[in-house]
């Protein structure tokens, strides 16, 4: 499970990096998208200016040639009818010519080319608006032969047409302006397409890529949610399976030792049984041994003599005594499986009450012993099994009373306090205590320390820690040889059973 | 025991040992009644309710009891001879066994046991017991079976 939240954890980073990388390059494809398309437009607008600009200079040119062909009319119609509607025409029209040329001459100031063009192009209206005037000055002051022949004189009919071919040119010029600013309009106006389609597919592959990463990682997202709501369900789900095979396994335990207990129990019935039977068989031979000392002294063997007085009831000894621990032994287990297997009823104990009631029962050995027993009179009061409880601490005083130094008066000393939800109870003794090697093995079944001078099985210790482990406490012991000893027994201040299966 | 008819003492024990100390201890104490032993609950049960000279055809009968037999549980034996409609239902059942779980025990007297005797691992107590107990055999009245009376 650890190995793949790593993965997740790594798979979050690689996810990470390629998102911010993502948008990052989304980001910078719109800048310059945004760029480019800023600088199509300002370009495309240049050029259009500039075409526009082409376009208002052809019209001035165009207006100009039209002025002029207007004033050569109004002129020549003046000259053939004398009619003076004609002459207004030829002067109005003049009078537009020098405007518009140097409106040409303005519209066109970028180009040299064009400038040189506008310059030949005054020079020839200056050249040729003289003769037109007089022309037409002649005709109105009658003398209209005069004008006429000054016409003929072809001046006139070349300037025209010398205007149109300028005009011509600079038309051509502008046309020419014209098809390359049209060029870089379109290029300008193609690049910029271009910039926008690929900055377009650009945003689609990042779009495309951040979709499909976001769609990877909501689906996985979603799965170790999944798996997360599961574990979690399941831890639950996996204390109780845990509590209940530890239960089971308990269970078993108590069921083992309580049927092996009584399954051993039985053979040693009869090997207690049928002892007993040799015995008294024994003693009937050696009533007749007796007898046939007395009444037929030859029959007597000696061998079968010691066989029936000494060796016999010699083996019987053993197996009796054997026998009789091991029957010791089985009961011990037998309390212990039974313990295992009775009920705990927690309630609220008064603790001083508990120890006092201890005391009380002992106070026989105490006086006996003259041993000091004091009680700290603020014990903690907690909730769980008297019986229990009673059991755990009697034993633990009971060791106290039984393994005192003989060489000076016995103290025993209750102590409590609590701390974190836990009661902690101490008796502390100034006994003989128990070397460190030994601290943890006291509490093993059939296992006892120090000098074997005092009866037991060693059962008493085993009993209790089996005991502290089923009111959900603990029991240790700090002691030094010759020192005393101090049993601590750490136990919850509210037991609360574990759920049944 | 009963003056007219001798009743057959059944015990169902499946340690031989145990067999011959509680056989040789009611001996002692004066019992001569005939005693049928069986090691497993089967034969024991087969005998008990069909064989021609069991107790359901043949005579009043006193039944001594293990509880820890090979095949079932001698618990099983006892609820199945106590309930209701067998006509073993009276025969008295005294249940010897090393079991002395205080369950174990109410569960025997619930099922109908009338007597229950937990072997005492030290044998002179345990004889004692039988002993005592084959006293109590000496004197007790065991009803008579409707078949074997009809």
């Amino acid at each position: 499970m650890r190995l793949s939240l790593k993965n997740m954890a790594v798979s979050d980073a690689w996810f990470n990096r390629l998102v911010i990388g993502g948008i990052t390059l989304g980001f910078l494809a719109l800048l310059a998208t945004g760029l480019a398309a800023y600088h199509s437009v300002r370009e495309n607008q240049f050029h259009s200016s500039r075409v526009n600009h082409t376009f208002q200079a052809e019209r001035a040119i165009a207006d100009f040639l039209a002025t002029m062909e207007r004033a050569e009319t109004g002129r020549r119609g003046y000259l053939l009818t004398g009619v003076a509607a004609h002459a207004e025409t030829y002067y109005k029209a003049r009078k537009g010519l020098f405007p518009l040329l140097a409106r040409i001459r303005d519209l066109t100031n970028d180009n040299p080319r064009q400038q040189a063009n506008v310059a030949r192009l005054i020079a020839l209206t200056r050249s040729d608006l003289p003769f037109m005037d007089q022309s037409v000055a002649l005709v109105r002051s009658g003398r209209r032969d005069e004008g006429v022949r000054l016409f003929r004189n072809s001046v006139g009919r070349r300037a025209i047409t010398v205007l149109r071919a300028q005009a011509a040119v600079m038309n051509d010029e502008e046309n020419r302006l014209l098809a390359i600013r049209d060029a870089a309009t379109a290029g300008s106006i193609r690049l910029f397409y271009v910039t926008v389609a690929v900055a377009g597919a650009m945003l689609v592959l990042v779009g495309a890529g951040s979709i499909w990463v976001i769609l990877g990682y909501t689906r996985s997202l979603a799965a170790s949610r999944d798996q997360l709501r599961l574990l979690n369900s399941d831890l639950e789900g996996a204390v109780r399976e845990r509590t209940i095979d530890l239960q089971r396994a308990n269970d078993e335990i108590q069921r083992f030792a309580y049927i092996v207990s009584h399954d051993l129990r039985s053979p040693l019935v009869n090997v207690m049984g049928f002892t007993s039977e040799l015995e008294s068989t024994g003693q009937r031979l050696r009533a007749m041994m007796d007898k046939i000392d007395a009444e037929a002294p030859h029959l007597a063997d000696k061998g079968v003599r010691i066989a029936v007085n000494e060796d016999l009831p010699e083996a019987i000894h053993f197996i009796r005594t054997s026998t009789e621990k091991m029957d010791r032994l089985i009961n011990a287990i037998l309390r212990l499986s039974r313990e295992g297997r009775r009920q705990i009823t927690p309630e609220k104990l008064d603790m001083n009450a508990i120890f006092r009631s201890i005391a009380d029962s002992h106070r026989h050995q105490l006086d006996e012993k003259e041993i000091d027993f004091s009680i700290d009179p603020k014990l903690p009061t907690i909730v769980n099994d008297q019986l229990a409880i009673e059991q755990i601490l009697g034993n633990i005083v009971e060791n106290a009373i039984k393994y005192m130094s003989p060489g000076r008066r016995g103290r025993i000393e209750v102590r409590g306090r609590t701390e974190n939800q836990r009661a902690i109870f101490e008796i502390a003794d100034n006994g003989r205590g128990v070397e460190r090697k030994d601290h943890e093995r006291i509490f093993d079944l059939f296992r006892r320390s120090g000098v074997q001078d005092q009866p037991g099985e060693g059962i008493g210790l085993a009993h209790t820690r089996a005991l502290a482990y089923r009111l959900s406490g603990t029991i240790s012991v700090d002691s030094e040889l010759g020192r005393g000893a101090t049993f601590r027994i750490n136990l919850p201040v509210a037991f609360v059973a574990e759920q049944e299966a | 025991m009963n003056s007219h008819q001798p009743v057959n003492i059944i015990m169902i024990e499946d340690d031989q040992g145990h067999a011959r100390l509680i056989e040789k201890n009611i001996r002692r104490a004066g019992i001569s009644n005939d005693i049928r032993h069986f090691t497993d609950g089967t034969s024991a049960l087969e005998y008990l309710e069909e064989a021609p000279d069991g107790p359901t055809h043949n005579g009043p009968a006193l039944i001594l009891l293990d509880l820890n037999l090979p095949d079932m549980s001698g618990a099983d034996i006892l609820g199945r001879i106590k309930a209701e409609g067998n006509p073993l239902k009276r025969t008295p059942i005294v249940v010897l066994t090393t079991t002395d779980d205080k369950i174990e025990i109410q569960r025997c007297y619930d099922l109908g046991c009338n007597v229950y005797i937990t072997k005492p691992v030290n044998y002179e107590s345990f004889a004692d017991a039988i002993r005592q107990l084959g006293l109590f055999l000496s004197v007790i009245q065991v009803p008579d079976l409707p078949e074997a009376n009809g």
